[in-house]
């Protein structure tokens, strides 16, 4: 509780701080991936001057100099690039490292945006802070008429079951609390794992057997250079539960990693998820 | 000491009946429809069975390099070799290989663990044989070098290869599959039996290279037998389920607190008592909070542990 309220004070000071300011600034450091996607998608792509080596979309990001990891940037190298904002997230980056930007008086955006409830609302308070509310807007509201739409259009009959797996071996499901179970939600679905206690619970085999899902949605089946990777590796975990009804009757789907990172590709990720479960 | 043996076996079967049919759900062994059957014998089954394994594996090895190396902290993981398993299996996970299909991750943590148990042995080899102290700080100083390799390879990749290697690494049963038991029986197996074979003088070894002379053991060729046994349990274990710690160190302690320190008795009882103490942590991991399952290395510490350190407190003599 005295964490949120700290990291409440700090998103409140943060947002006074930096609207302030005329203007766009000039460079930015994006310490997160998904914020990384948000900078792009707002068109703020050419200003974006560091990000970390996680940050792998757009395509263009992978070229942007590396200020290391999520949880371990170098101090060094941020500070190095001479920063007007570092971007970042409650949701990975350390609250140590943005007191150490304020302490050098680097200004920070930090983001708290974690569920697809805050997606347009937090693009929204990003673009604000960074100059570009009307492009921002637009977002925001394009993200809003698609999730209602995919909203309106319930499936028909009961509510489908669905395990996401996010990684098969060993098996990692989605569960209750993340960007995942909210899509499933949206989509009309059931998630299967929502009853865990963990976000990403390693989940039991035997579990499935016992409540069996109507479909089983595999992730992240992605990068054309890894020659289905995922399919490979998932094959051993099917194989084992090859008496599911949902196995059986092909009702497993490799879906991209769109709904990994709550940002600009999360709602093509939830119509992904919708198109899926129509079969 | 009979029935401390009989008490054992009575304890090692009721923990492989609990772990069968305890779980998430408990199974009627006598109403088995399909899916209970399917659990019992694809899941379950499975996972005891490699439990056993690598239980028993650790188990042993601890005994018997605690043995050779005349030091009561010596486990199977202080050789290095689980050290340079992970870092093989690491690689392969991190680069994408897939050079033995399905068991290619398994098979890389096995050679690795060879390999390294190999470079210790050399390392440790001096005027005809090998020497415990040499054989101990060899596998220190490879263990630093290829744990800092291992972190390096993490820390400089950056793609799902990394999440998959460190969750290789935490070890992992709930994926066995009947389809490797084969080969981890048969390393396990072999190296059990040399270790049993080999039990009087590893006793002869622990009063020192002269009196296992007098005895009328060859030392260097006793301690070159056990190490080669101890390297192919623990590169089995490390192969079916990635490290599990606590067992091959404490495991043997346990075992003498109630059977003393003969190693003809030692040794098996550390593989039993083992294979049953990573059972129940298995079943533990698995029954505690479904659907979600916990890591059986972390149970098997937190249970292990204090029961070791009670013992510790009670019985006065540590005997060595």
């Amino acid at each position: 509780m005295l964490k949120r309220s700290a990291i409440t004070l700090i998103i409140l000071v943060c947002s006074f701080s930096v609207p302030c300011r005329a203007g766009t600034p000039e460079r930015i450091i994006s310490l997160a991936p998904n914020m990384t996607e948000m900078l792009f998608a707002l068109g703020l792509g050419d200003r974006v001057v560091g990000v970390t080596s996680f940050c792998d979309y757009p395509p263009e990001a992978r070229k942007k100099p590396k200020v290391g990891g999520m949880s371990n940037p170098s101090l060094e190298a941020v500070v190095s690039l001479k920063p007007d904002i570092v971007v970042m997230t409650t949701d990975g980056n350390s609250k140590e490292f943005e007191e150490r930007l304020s302490s050098l008086h680097i200004k920070t955006y930090v983001s708290r945006a974690r569920r697809i409830r805050d997606l347009a609302r937090g693009i929204r308070a990003l673009g604000a802070a960074l100059g570009v509310k009307g492009r921002a807007d637009r977002l925001a509201a394009d993200y809003e008429a698609r999730i209602k739409r995919i909203e309106a259009l319930k499936p028909a009959g009961p509510k489908k079951k669905v395990l996401f797996i996010v990684w098969p071996d060993p098996l990692i499901a989605a569960g209750p609390g993340t960007v995942i179970d909210d899509a499933i939600k949206i989509a009309g679905g059931e998630n299967l794992a929502e009853r865990s206690i963990a976000e990403y619970p390693k989940y039991s085999l035997e579990a499935i057997l016992r409540d069996p899902p109507d479909m089983i949605v595999i992730g992240p089946d992605m990068r054309e250079e890894e020659g289905g990777a995922i399919r490979k590796l998932a094959r051993g975990l099917l194989s084992r539960l090859r008496t599911l009804p949902a196995v059986r009757n092909g009702k497993v789907f490799y879906v991209s990693d769109d709904l990994y990172r709550l940002g600009p590709r999360t709602v093509r990720g939830i119509e992904e998820l919708r198109k899926v479960m129509e079969h | 000491m009979k029935a401390g043996i009989f008490f054992i076996i009575l304890v090692f079967a009721a923990v492989i009946a609990a772990s069968l049919l305890l779980g998430p759900s408990v199974i009627n062994p006598f109403a088995l429809d399909g899916t209970t059957k399917v659990i019992l014998f694809s899941i379950r089954a499975p996972r005891v069975v490699v439990a056993v394994l690598m239980g028993a594996a650790l188990g042993a090895s601890g005994a018997i390099l605690q043995g050779i190396l005349r030091n009561p902290l010596a486990d199977p993981y202080i050789l290095g070799i689980s050290s340079g398993a992970s870092l093989a299996a690491a690689s392969g996970i991190v680069l994408g290989l897939s050079v033995f299909g399905t068991f290619t991750i398994p098979v890389l943590a096995f050679i690795g663990a060879i390999v390294t148990g190999g470079i210790v042995g050399i390392l440790g080899w001096r005027r005809g044989g090998l020497w415990p102290e040499r054989l101990l700080l060899a596998g220190v100083g490879l263990s630093f070098l290829f744990s800092a390799l291992l972190m390096l390879l993490l820390s400089l990749s950056t793609t799902e290869g990394l999440r998959r290697a460190t969750l290789w690494i935490f070890g992992d049963l709930s994926m066995s599959d009947w389809s490797i038991m084969p080969y981890g029986l048969l390393f396990v197996a072999g190296g059990m039996a040399v270790s049993l074979w080999r039990a009087k003088a590893l006793n002869a070894l622990i009063l020192g290279d002269e009196l296992t002379h007098s005895l009328g053991f060859s030392p260097h060729r006793e301690r070159f037998l056990l190490f080669v046994a101890v390297g192919l349990m623990t590169a089995a274990s490390v192969a079916l389920g990635g490290m599990i710690g606590f067992i091959g160190l404490l495991v043997p302690h346990i075992a003498r607190f109630f059977l003393g320190s003969d190693n003809r008795l030692l040794v098996p009882a550390s593989a039993v008592l083992g294979g049953a103490l990573l059972c129940v942590a298995d079943l533990i991991g698995r029954s505690l909070i479904p659907p979600m399952e916990l890591p059986a290395g972390i149970i098997t510490a937190i249970i292990g542990a204090p029961y070791f350190l009670y013992l510790l407190r009670k019985k006065n003599v540590l005997s060595f």
